[in-house]
């Protein structure tokens, strides 16, 4: 869970390995696989201890005093509390519905972290420390065995030594500080860099309408280095003072190597090339990041109408140019995700269902920035929405990116299908995205065929699948990636996991 | 901001603590301990919270999300009416529940998180959330609408905005034919 540190190990290649990147993939499924576990283990201990105290007090002894067991633990009682409250708001259900009740209760665990550590300080459960002087079995003055019966006296009585000394018990030292603190810590550690990290507001440079509910936002920020596919998370106290929305980048500037890369100029382009086309030279939008935000929930809602609050709901794209009053926004990250892979396959598939297009979109930007210094040397890009209208948040940039590739003689290197799932109000009026409408379908992807098609064209390569949409696209693409179906061909499924 | 739905809550927690009851009951009674007749008693009623519990409520706006072969359990929860409905007899029918296994240590625990869960209840009770059966929804086939407007003019016919432009302009709205439409008689 610490995303910081996460992302930067992702970040650097030299250090792991894709398939070690790989794994950070599943982090949140490893948090949840060690809380499921402490969970058993548990129920496992209380168990234990319980039935410990019915031994104990079924065989009260006068002889032992120190052993004896009456009070159970204040401080197991409340561990297994706060377990218990903090595992029933981590269901499906709570998580999707009510996120409020899952975070707040999910903070606890730093209470049940430090009563872990004190767990121990009670020290119900002790040890014999002299068992030299004192073994087991062993005769103790003024008492008599008066139950043995024949033979196993005789057995015993030479065996029997008298006792040297007194039993003593010595409670156990605490052990769990040793294997808690350590990611405690560092836990700890994270939250206060991302703290202070975030603690900065950002400027909001443009506010843009698109059409179905979509804003495009563009901000600034002091020291702000992100890398195409990763995402931030957005706080907005005057929309609500604790909520936290993850965001996808949908626009960075991309860091190069400046020996391979001079920074952007119309000179240079004008020497190597000899077409000039319509693409906005980046480097007035030099240090700017942008998200594309759906207003679907409340706080989007809300957030939207603190950005536009005179403009009504038809008007289609139309930039903002003037100064308005912004509220104070905080940007916490920028976080890794498993869409940051895209550039170190040979081939990939990226495959977005309506708004989950925007960690790609941050990928075509790079690759119009600039597509000769990645690995990568096909893209294909599958867009599936509901409506026609939702193609126009980046229909500017697919356009233009497949002009620029045509230009430069890689034809084939992005591979555009765009599906339209509702076959409603197809009428499309504008000429200027004839290349779009022409590979515009309607209904489903049939993936299998995609697949197939992909294999035979791509033969002893890896291709790497990205999905970043609903459930049920993402669990057919990781079936049929795990399944053997295209021989020669091997496709790794990337699993996005959101939040 | 935004309303939290203290029910779906609730009745998580109460699942899980019908669970434990239901499991320490177990112990108590295969240990046989001194006072197993509560352990009795919290088998039956850890059994009789989770079927109480196990058919979901539907969300007061959106869906709702059922679990796998609730709809039996659906449909005997709803034939209680009001009683299963109000969330206020819920919160004090699990307070009532888990007094008495809370006599034993084996189920001591299991009383604990379901008082939880009463508590719970009883505040998504004052927020006026009520318990809704989630029910399959009886699809209303409506006629396939007939084609009312079939179009007036002969090809070749303009888009549909120039069409609609000026009703009453009659003059101005229409076309110029590339071929003058001329009856021959």
């Amino acid at each position: 869970m610490c995303r910081t540190l996460l992302t930067f190990v992702r970040g650097t290649h030299t250090v792991s390995s894709r398939k070690t990147r790989r794994l950070l993939d599943r982090s949140k499924t490893f948090h949840v696989a060690c809380g499921v576990a402490i969970c058993i283990f548990s129920v496992v201990h209380v168990s234990a201890h319980l039935v410990n105290v019915m031994n104990f007090s079924s065989s009260y002894s006068e002889d032992f005093p120190a052993l004896n067991f009456a009070l159970p633990g204040l401080t197991g009682v409340l561990l297994v509390v706060i377990l218990f409250l903090m595992f029933t708001s981590s269901s499906y259900c709570v998580r999707i519905y009510n996120y409020e009740i899952f975070w707040y209760t999910h903070n606890l665990f730093i209470i049940f972290y430090i009563i872990l550590m004190v767990h121990m300080v009670g020290g119900a459960l002790k040890y014999q420390t002299n068992i030299e002087a004192h073994p087991p079995g062993c005769l103790r003055a003024n008492h008599s065995r008066a139950e043995e019966q024949g033979e196993e006296l005789e057995k015993r009585v030479q065996e029997e030594m008298p006792c040297k000394a007194e039993a003593h018990f010595q409670p156990h030292c605490p052990q769990t500080w040793l294997w808690v603190s350590g990611p405690l810590c560092l836990y700890c550690a994270e939250r206060l860099y991302r703290y202070i990290r975030s603690s900065d507001p950002v400027t909001i440079v443009t506010v843009i309408r698109h059409p179905c509910d979509v804003i495009e936002l563009r901000m600034l920020k002091k020291n702000f280095k992100a890398r195409p596919g990763q995402y931030i998370v957005l706080n907005c106290p005057n929309v609500s003072s604790f909520e936290n929305h993850p965001f996808t980048l949908t626009a960075v500037r991309v860091q190069r190597n400046s020996k391979l890369f001079p920074t952007c100029s119309r000179h240079v382009i004008l020497k190597t090339h000899e077409y000039t086309y319509p693409w906005y030279c980046p480097t007035e939008n030099k240090e700017t990041f942008g998200i594309h935000l759906r207003v679907v929930g409340d706080w989007t809602e809300r957030f939207t109408q603190m950005l536009l609050p005179d403009l009504t709901r038809d008007l289609d794209i139309l930039p903002v140019v003037h100064q308005r009053r912004y509220p104070k926004l905080y940007v916490d990250g920028p976080f890794g995700s498993p869409s940051e892979e895209v550039f170190n396959y040979d081939v990939s598939l990226c495959v977005a269902g309506g708004i989950g297009v925007t960690p790609f979109a941050c990928i075509l930007h790079a690759l119009l920035d600039g597509w000769m210094g990645f690995r990568l040397k096909r893209l294909y890009f599958v867009w599936v929405c509901r409506e026609l209208r939702s193609f126009y948040w980046f229909a500017e940039l697919l356009s233009t990116l497949h002009q620029k590739l045509w230009h430069e003689n890689k034809p084939d290197y992005l591979n555009l299908k765009l599906y339209v799932s509702q076959a409603d109000n197809l009428q499309v009026g504008d000429e200027k995205y004839r290349l779009l409408a022409s590979r515009l379908l309607v209904g489903r992807p049939r993936w299998k065929l995609l697949f197939d098609e992909i294999g035979r064209t791509n033969k002893r390569k890896r291709v790497g699948v990205f999905c970043c949409g609903p459930k049920g696209i993402s669990r057919t693409l990781h079936r049929l990636c795990n399944s053997a179906h295209f021989p020669g061909t091997t496709f790794e499924f990337n699993k996005e996991s959101f939040s | 901001m935004g309303k939290i739905e203290w029910a779906m809550w609730a009745n998580e927690q109460a699942l899980a603590a019908g669970l434990i009851l239901f499991t320490g009951g177990i112990v108590g009674v295969a240990g046989l301990f001194r006072g197993w007749q509560f352990a009795a008693y919290a088998v039956a009623a850890g059994l009789f919270v989770c079927l109480l519990e196990y058919p979901r409520s539907r969300r007061a706006k959106g869906t709702g999300v059922e679990r796998k072969w609730q709809y039996g359990l659906t449909v005997c929860v709803k034939a209680f009416g009001p009683l299963t409905r109000n969330y206020y007899a819920r919160a004090f029918l699990h307070a009532a529940l888990c007094i008495p296994a809370g006599f034993i240590l084996a189920t001591v625990l299991g009383c604990v998180c379901l008082g939880i869960a009463s508590l719970i209840y009883l505040s998504a009770a004052i927020h006026g959330e009520h318990w809704e059966p989630i029910l399959p929804r009886v699809e209303v086939r409506r006629p396939a609408p007939s084609i009312k407007n079939p179009p007036q003019n002969p090809p070749p016919r303009p888009p549909a905005e120039m069409r609609r432009k000026n009703i009453d302009d009659l003059e101005g709205a229409s076309y110029d034919n590339p071929m003058a439409v001329i009856d021959e008689k």
